[in-house]
């Protein structure tokens, strides 16, 4: 099992299907219960965190703008994954730990 | 905390590879770019006149629109700054900050309300504005890492307590907002589905609250003005239905709640201790991160384009076939002194429409400028 490891962002865990933001009209289709992976989450994205179950986050430390609204919010993140869009495709299952920042493909992530 | 603040360092790494550009395609239009090029400038009145003097701004754009950082410059900084750290230089360094971004909005507001009675003034107003804009970009560029040299010096001072939160982000506000945009269009039978299908074609009193929803939430969107934002009825149409369709409007209600942070002991009030004083900076940084590409996209929208509107009257005096967007291909130089050439400008709309990856990263159609500008 892959492991990739970031920063905690925001507390719990969540999985679900990857789906990938590349371009702007990705904004417009997001899945119900998708893992969001992005490069950055602005705050002008915020609308759509209801709809989703966790974030993938590449960039991002302790005090960026994913940090604060997932917390708000909720949702379980990890940050700083780099090149993150590259590693996962649409679809995959992904559980993100948003205690540790360690998200992996398919299988549970080991307490 | 602090381990994890150190192991972050993602925009040192990414500097460190100096021939790669730490971000690609972020701006796209030359009066846009040109304002980064006056960051160096901008970065002698950020509240850091000691540092200013020896070091250089850390971040360029390239011709391409490409984000370049000196790593060299990122670590002299980061390094220098907690040496600066006093209960009188963080006062500074935090009435600056506000003082730049209050100042931004107020000159924003202050060009959308008078730029229709302008003339000549238009074109010294424009420039006072993008000056202000090219600061809160430094501020921008500078928050990728002075908020963690806060947090790291905050650690290193004895505080224990979490960082400085915003009670409630302008991202949480937005959401709330949003989902209210939606309840009251469902309450007038116009589910999400049916607005997108529908859109402009609705009843009047939904396009309403659309187009009022878009006024005052204008500001929020990318960074590139020329991308798509919540100034446009058609982007936010389209993102409610992709926030809330099938979705569990109760669940969307408890997401809106909002996880209870952990309570952060206000410092006591008047004491002018260098933790408070940290803190007391921090917070706004922690603000600002959410809102520092809401002010200049703002300030473009309601300030700017009404100033671009009077500017181009005078230049299709000169330039018959001159059309509004023409201006966004010069840089703030250029408009200030009222430099127009046909063919430069041309070329470089030209360059800038061959650009396809920036257009579909950012979202830009081919009549996404006119439309921006408000211009058929």
């Amino acid at each position: 099992m892959t492991v990739y490891a970031g920063l905690a962002a925001a507390p719990g865990r969540a999985s679900g299907k990857a789906y990938v933001i590349r371009n702007a009209e990705d904004i417009m289709t997001v899945p119900a219960g998708a893992i969001l992976v992005l490069r950055i989450l602005h705050p002008h994205l915020a609308p759509l965190l209801p709809r989703v179950a966790g974030l993938v986050v590449e960039e991002g430390a302790i005090l960026q703008h994913a940090t604060t609204l997932a917390r708000e919010c909720g949702i379980p993140a990890a940050v700083g994954i780099r090149d993150a869009r590259s590693l996962f495709r649409d679809g995959e299952l992904l559980e993100v730990d948003g205690y540790t920042g360690k998200v992996s493909r398919g299988t549970s992530i080991d307490p | 905390m602090l381990d994890e603040v150190k192991q972050v360092g993602n925009m040192v790494q990414a500097a460190a590879r100096s021939a790669q550009p730490y971000r690609r395609h972020i701006l796209g239009l030359p009066l846009q770019r040109s304002l980064f090029g006056q960051a160096a400038r901008a970065a002698t009145t950020i509240g850091l006149p000691g540092l200013a003097s020896e070091l250089d701004f850390p971040a360029r754009l390239d011709e391409n629109g490409d984000l370049f950082l000196d790593r060299s410059q990122v670590a002299a900084l980061t390094k220098a700054l907690p040496s600066w750290f006093t209960p009188e230089t963080l006062e500074l360094m935090h009435t600056t900050h506000v003082a730049a971004c209050d100042a931004l909005v107020d000159a924003s507001e202050n060009a959308a309300r008078v730029a229709a009675s302008l003339s000549s003034a238009a074109r010294k107003l424009s420039e006072d504005l993008a000056n202000r804009m090219a600061l809160v970009l430094a501020y921008g560029i500078l928050s990728k890492f002075v908020p963690d040299v806060l947090l790291r010096a905050l650690a290193d001072a004895g505080d224990v307590e979490p960082p400085p939160f915003p009670e409630k982000s302008a991202g949480a506000e937005l959401m709330q907002n949003t989902f209210a945009l939606y309840q009251a269009c469902c309450a007038l039978n116009y589910t999400p589905q049916r607005l997108q299908r529908e859109w402009p074609r609705v009843a009047p009193e939904v396009f309403h609250l659309v187009r009022e929803f878009c006024n005052r939430q204008t500001g929020f969107g990318p960074l590139a003005w020329d991308a798509p934002g919540y100034e446009d009825p058609n982007y936010v149409v389209g993102l409610l239905h992709s926030a809330f369709t099938e979705v569990d409007a109760e669940q969307v209600r408890r997401r809106l709640s909002f996880a209870k942070r952990p309570a952060v002991t206000p410092s006591p009030a008047g004491v002018r201790t260098k933790i408070a004083a940290l803190r007391r900076v921090l917070g706004f940084w922690l603000d600002f991160l959410e809102r520092e590409t809401w002010y200049v996209r703002r300030a473009f929208y309601v300030g700017m384009i009404p100033l671009l509107q009077q500017l181009a009257a005078g230049y299709r005096q000169k330039i018959p076939p001159f059309q509004l967007a023409d201006l966004l291909f010069l840089d703030i130089r250029e408009l200030a002194a009222g430099f127009a050439d046909p063919a430069v400008i041309h070329a470089r709309r030209q360059r800038y429409m061959e650009n396809t990856e920036y257009l579909s990263l950012r979202g830009v159609d081919p009549g996404r400028l006119a439309t921006m500008l408000g211009s058929p």
